[in-house]
């Protein structure tokens, strides 16, 4: 166990916890839209920054990539933190001006404007990277990752159509933050839109009732991963013995 | 996202503030759906719990199952403490004694303390407007007691006090419409869920609990002891219960309608009965009537959903 002040107040958090996750056991709470406990933190969003003491030397960190260490003092709330979130939600929100989360967010962080020109594209991806992480670390596959550079960056398929890996499992659709990434199911066949591209896969149709359950390549995957016969896996939840 | 078996579950969050060991009965749906509701509803919050068996099974003294600050309210009350919980909240931080926080308020009660007892302090706290969010788990009667009929038993079954038999059908009123009551308060959300769609139901307590005012969610929860069914069958008799149109599963949001699952065609509602004791005596043309009736009950509730969009 480690014993460290968070906004003055002590803590014990386990060795190896990250500074947010210590927060939020304790009931004080670090904005942050990048974080989900299935994959590894990354520190995309930069609303988590954490003023941390240690010794005598003072640093700005992402909470949700810093560890516990003994003796440390964290501050959550300091102005230069506050001042940082601002400018980030603000960039947020001319990047995404149409998102209803990062709008709320901005609300939470006593923001209502930004200075900066909206963007018009009407895309609301803000790079945080959770689901080509998803993709990576839950699915086992890689079939979404960021490409380009700088402003040109962007989650996509390889070359905007190439969707030989993807399983159209649905895991970017459902851990993305913002609803950037959509899915609708429809007579059969699945769509699934990222930023700039979209793809349809097909759906199975349950054996016994017909119902269609799950995309047809997440089946074969699966089958393959585990061994277990193909036949087996095309009944659905609601016919399965 | 209600295709979204085997990956999407593994991003669902680990914590859980209802905690394992607690004494529900083997199978039970209700203690499943608890669960998966707190999953959505995170650690900061305060639970009002009416009597019922989610109090019974999780609060043996000096043990309990609540990770989070718990209340155990009368049947009648609990809508009405939660109400004083938030406003209570809301007081405290504006005078200063507590910092700033998104506190989630939160009632749960069974059917017997929501459509019954507890309808009146319901109705009040909806209409007040306070922050909170009531969760209704209906496993349609007072299961805990020893299987009494509520208002929200279905037409047919038979309880402990609607026996069937020569002169009885058994349960004699149809199931009372308490999604409908609680749109027809035009609060923000209502919302109908069903532990057999764990990520639907995850989903819908967290826009639940997020929406700013009273939310309402009513959650279908087996009970294979009050229901006379194999302990295995919950999750089962849930999806039946939405594939035959018994159970509808849908939300309201600001007063428009969305049906979440719409099967292609209906099974026959004799798939969802016949696996239950409470419904064995229904004769094959009771069986017919019941489900005519379902099916102009779901129909209506597509069109609320058609014409909105």
């Amino acid at each position: 166990m480690v014993t460290f002040k968070i906004d003055g107040k002590e803590i014990k958090a386990k060795e190896g916890q990250t500074v947010l996750d210590a927060a939020t056991e304790n009931n004080i709470e670090i904005p942050t839209l990048c974080v989900n406990e299935s994959v590894l933190p990354y520190g995309a969003c930069r609303l988590c920054m954490v003023d941390v003491t240690k010794g005598k030397r003072k640093r700005t960190v992402t909470s949700c990539a810093y560890e516990v260490a003994e003796g440390i003092e964290v501050d959550t709330k300091s102005e230069k933190v506050i001042k940082i979130r601002r400018m980030v939600i603000e960039l947020l929100l001319a990047r995404c001006p149409e998102s209803e989360e990062i709008r709320q967010m901005a609300e939470k962080l006593g923001v209502t404007t930004t200075r900066f020109k909206p963007d018009e594209d009407g895309d609301a991806c803000i790079l945080c990277a959770l689901c080509t992480r998803a993709c990576r670390e839950v699915v086992g596959k890689s079939a979404i990752s960021l490409i380009n550079r700088g402003t040109e960056r962007e989650a996509a398929l390889p070359f905007y159509d190439e969707a030989d890996d993807c399983i159209a499992c649905g895991s970017c659709v459902y851990i993305c933050p913002t609803g950037a990434i959509k899915m609708e199911d429809k007579a059969g066949t699945r769509t699934i839109s990222w930023p700039n591209c979209s793809q349809e896969f097909k759906l199975k149709a349950c054996s016994a009732c017909g119902f269609y359950f799950a995309p047809e390549k997440q089946l074969e995957f699966m089958a393959a991963e585990s061994g277990v016969e193909l036949e087996k896996l095309e009944i659905c939840m609601s016919c399965r013995p | 996202m209600i295709n979204s078996s085997v990956y999407v579950p593994r991003i669902l969050p680990e914590l859980e503030s209802f905690t394992p060991g607690h004494r529900a009965c083997v199978g039970c749906g209700e203690v499943l759906a608890l669960r998966l509701a707190f999953k959505a509803i995170g650690r900061d919050a305060i639970v009002a719990n009416a009597t019922g068996c989610m109090e019974i099974i999780a609060s043996q003294l000096p043990y309990t199952n609540w990770k989070v600050p718990w209340i155990h309210t009368l049947f009648e009350n609990t809508a009405a403490v939660a109400s004083g919980i938030e406003a209570g909240l809301k007081a405290k931080m504006r005078k200063g004694h507590l910092p700033r926080r998104d506190t989630r308020v939160v009632a749960i009660a069974g059917d017997g303390g929501t459509a019954d007892i507890g309808f009146q302090a319901l109705s009040g706290a909806l209409e007040r407007g306070h922050n909170f969010l009531y969760i209704c788990f209906d496993n349609e009667g007072y299961m805990n007691t020893g299987i009494q009929r509520s208002s929200a038993t279905p037409y047919g079954a038979t309880t402990t006090t609607s026996p069937a038999g020569k002169q009885s059908i058994g349960q004699f009123t149809w199931k009372k419409d308490m999604p409908g009551i609680a749109v027809a308060h035009n609060i923000p959300y209502v919302a109908t869920a069903c532990p057999s769609y764990p990520v639907d139901l995850i989903d819908k307590v967290k826009k639940g609990v997020e929406t700013k005012g009273p939310a309402y969610i009513h959650i279908f929860s087996g009970c294979p002891t009050g229901w006379g069914c194999a302990s295995d069958l919950t999750i089962k008799l849930g999806r039946l219960a939405v594939e035959t149109g018994a159970f509808p599963i849908y939300e309201v949001e600001n007063g428009r309608y969305t049906v979440n699952i719409t099967p292609e065609k209906l099974k026959p509602v004799k798939d969802y009965m016949k696996p239950q004791r409470r419904f064995r005596h229904l004769t094959e043309d009771a069986v017919k009537e019941i489900e005519k009736r379902l099916r102009e009950e779901y129909h209506k509730l597509l069109e609320k959903a058609e014409c909105q969009s």
